[in-house]
């Protein structure tokens, strides 16, 4: 008999110990990601999925986050939301119904964004994105905010700065015809007709698309003096340039959402020198930190390619969250959404904070300088730091 | 003038790269009595091995040409290899058996795709151009590189649909083809034509992703977007015909370049679909499809 008690009290020892990690695992604090992690834009989910593993990290080593004399840790679950609608619905259902994930620490792609969104603000999920769209944003949407600057921030400033250093007459804008190709058109439409550019054309591509050669006939036949392709991705990008340089055509070269120096290098070439890009970041000026350089070395080695804008959302989306719930004092989402607005933090930029009520009619834009990179000799160059447009 | 001889050498481009994906499709149809699905696969598979061979042999010192020629073989022979394994302990079982092929095919698209998402990541890999410059044929300013490219896809196609038509086992490929049980009665070793077809048909498949590889963005995802061309086409042509392969990829290569050019690209996808819906109301075996 009294074996038998010894043998339930090790068993009970065992069992208790067994739960040890389980324990634990109630301190985490899970960050959901949706993100492009195949297809063309495959790098900034991969770069994004990278920077959230390593905001946690730097966060944990750095005490992790307190809530009511508490240690919490994040920990971040990603699944692949392919760029499109559907495949974002599956990744919102995984993330919020199997996960039960309450905070979304980054999400890419207008189409997937608006499938999650809208489960997400169904069930009271904090959810940060990286999507352009500008329909996503506003006081219907409290617990979204946006962790990059979009085209609305970038459109004007950028095309404004673009056509005062080049005699630019007309521009032919091409965008894939997606959520976000359609939200970033009008917006890139209205930014360069205000800068006095006449856009001769508007065509849409669908994204996956391996051939761009009749697209770019088509641009390169209305001889523009800028191709501006919006909120095309990298490689995309560099295949339209590329064409385009086959059949002849050397104008200015924008692509004011454009996020990455190698994806665009990778497909276009030696075609791809001299364009202008609103979304890049460039490590190589005496500015950048180590930290910075860093993190630029971690996502090369991640996706092959620098580190960029669309990613560095998600790192700042994991510090901003850290604030708000350690100024909330909870993990409610709604608590942390409240308070988010009046947190500053620290970004990969420096320090910061959420505007944009001008604009969207709640402050939910992170507020980040626009930097305007150009493609020199084969290398990304920092040319100018502009405000944002609509940020007051 | 410019404009129409523009959108013609476009089509031609874009239409030979598409020929050489179809006929693979066409020919696993014509002997198997398939369609494989996983086809894009195996193109995407060549087209990744020349990506990651190219810069490496380039970086050992050899010319980028050498290194595409080198890296185009070792692509083809190794796609041609697990086509080969993969025709053995899948598709060898599935013959003639539509609903049981479209099963294993769609499976393979996945667990492949998964595959080569693992091992070669889901970023843009660079292949090196092979030649810089434009050339001007016609007036009309063409890439080099593109024409080279061309030239050898049309090059590959004539003597494809040559071997088909004059040799031994092309001949034997086509009797199986229009009748495999006549052929048997004649002589012909289906079970070796099948599997020989299988293989040629693969192997054609990753020529044609090897050569896009140069101008293309090369990723685990790349074939997908061939595979539906490629089959639009096959449909067209007719399934299991060569000469229809051809005829429908050029038919969709100048939708896709006059289309795209006078309206955009996204209607001359959709001028695609409508058309083939068309074509199967019209002529559901196609252009030149038999029974």
């Amino acid at each position: 008999m009294k074996r038998n008690h010894i043998v339930c009290c090790l068993a009970l020892l065992a069992g208790s110990s067994a739960y040890g990690p389980l324990a634990a695992a109630q301190d985490t604090i899970k960050l959901g990601l949706s993100s492009p992690l195949s297809g063309s834009g495959a790098p900034w989910g991969i770069g994004a999925q990278w920077l959230c593993k390593k905001a946690a990290a730097e966060i944990a080593e750095a005490g992790g986050v307190n809530v009511k004399g508490k240690t919490y840790h994040f920990a971040c679950v990603s699944y692949d939301n392919k760029y499109n609608a559907a495949d974002g619905a599956k990744v919102a259902q995984a993330l919020i119904s199997k996960d039960e994930v309450k905070f979304i620490a980054g999400s890419i792609g207008t189409a997937p964004v608006r499938a999650l969104q809208s489960l997400s603000e169904r069930k009271g999920v904090l959810l940060f994105t990286s999507a352009w769209g500008a329909s996503i944003k506003g006081p219907k949407f409290p617990l979204t905010f946006t962790q990059m600057n979009t085209t609305n921030e970038i459109a004007g400033p950028m095309t404004q700065y673009v056509a005062g250093r080049h005699p630019i007459k007309t521009v032919a804008l091409l965008n894939p015809n997606d959520a976000t190709g359609q939200e970033a058109e009008k917006i890139a439409r209205q930014a360069w007709e205000a800068a006095g550019v006449k856009v001769v054309s508007s065509d849409w591509y669908e994204r996956g698309s391996s051939e761009f050669q009749p697209v770019a006939a088509k641009l390169g036949s209305l001889k523009p003096d800028a191709v501006d392709l919006c909120s095309t991705p990298p490689a995309d990008s560099g295949l339209v340039f590329k064409e385009l340089a086959g059949m002849g055509w050397n104008g200015v070269k924008v692509v004011e959402v454009g996020t990455g120096a190698d994806g665009l290098i990778a497909t276009g070439g030696k075609a791809v020198e001299g364009v202008y890009l609103g979304a890049a970041v460039s490590l190589d000026g005496p500015n950048a930190t180590d930290h910075q350089r860093a993190l630029d070395a971690g996502v090369r080695k991640a996706t092959g390619d620098s580190i960029n804008a669309v990613q560095i959302g998600t790192y700042d989306a994991v510090y901003a969250l850290k604030a708000g719930i350690e100024k909330a004092q909870s993990l409610e989402p709604e608590e942390v959404a409240k308070v988010l607005p009046s947190v500053r933090f620290r970004s990969f930029y420096g320090e910061s904070g959420f505007g944009g009520e001008k604009t969207y009619g709640s402050p939910q834009q992170m507020l980040l300088p626009v930097i305007v990179t150009q493609l020199k000799d084969g290398k990304l160059v920092e040319i100018t730091r502009l405000p944002a447009g609509g940020q007051k | 003038m410019q404009n129409f001889l523009q959108l013609s050498f476009t089509a031609l481009q874009i239409g030979a790269v598409y020929i050489l994906f179809s006929l693979g499709l066409t020919l696993i149809f014509g002997v198997l009595r398939i369609v494989n699905f996983a086809h894009g696969q195996f193109f995407t598979l060549s087209a990744l091995c020349a990506s990651v061979a190219v810069p490496w042999l380039a970086a050992l010192g050899l010319p980028v040409w050498a290194a595409y020629v080198a890296a185009c073989v070792a692509g083809v022979a190794l796609t041609s290899l697990f086509g080969a394994v993969v025709y053995e302990l899948g598709f060898k079982r599935v013959e003639r058996d539509m609903i049981g092929s479209f099963i294993l095919s769609a499976g393979l698209v996945l667990m492949i795709e998964g595959a080569l998402l693992k091992l070669f990541g889901g970023g843009v890999r660079p292949v090196p151009p092979l030649f810089e410059g434009n050339v001007d044929v016609l007036g009309v300013s063409v890439a080099s590189q593109r024409l080279v490219l061309c030239a050898v896809a049309v090059g590959l196609t004539v003597a494809l649909t040559r071997a088909l038509g004059t040799t031994r086992f092309g001949k034997a490929l086509r009797a199986v083809s229009i009748d495999h049980e006549a052929a048997m009665l004649q002589g012909i070793p289906y079970r070796r034509i099948a599997f020989l077809g299988f293989m040629a048909a693969t192997a054609v498949g990753a020529v044609a992703g090897a050569l896009i590889a140069p101008v293309a963005a090369v990723t685990p995802t790349l074939g997908d977007s061939y595979l539906v061309k490629g089959f639009i086409a096959v449909v067209i042509g007719g399934m299991g015909s060569v000469p229809g392969a051809i005829l429908g990829s050029l038919f969709i290569a100048f939708i896709e370049s006059f289309v795209g050019f006078h309206f955009d690209p996204s209607v001359a996808n959709l001028a695609i679909f409508v058309l083939v819906m068309v074509f199967l109301l019209v002529r559901p075996k196609g252009l030149m499809g038999h029974d």
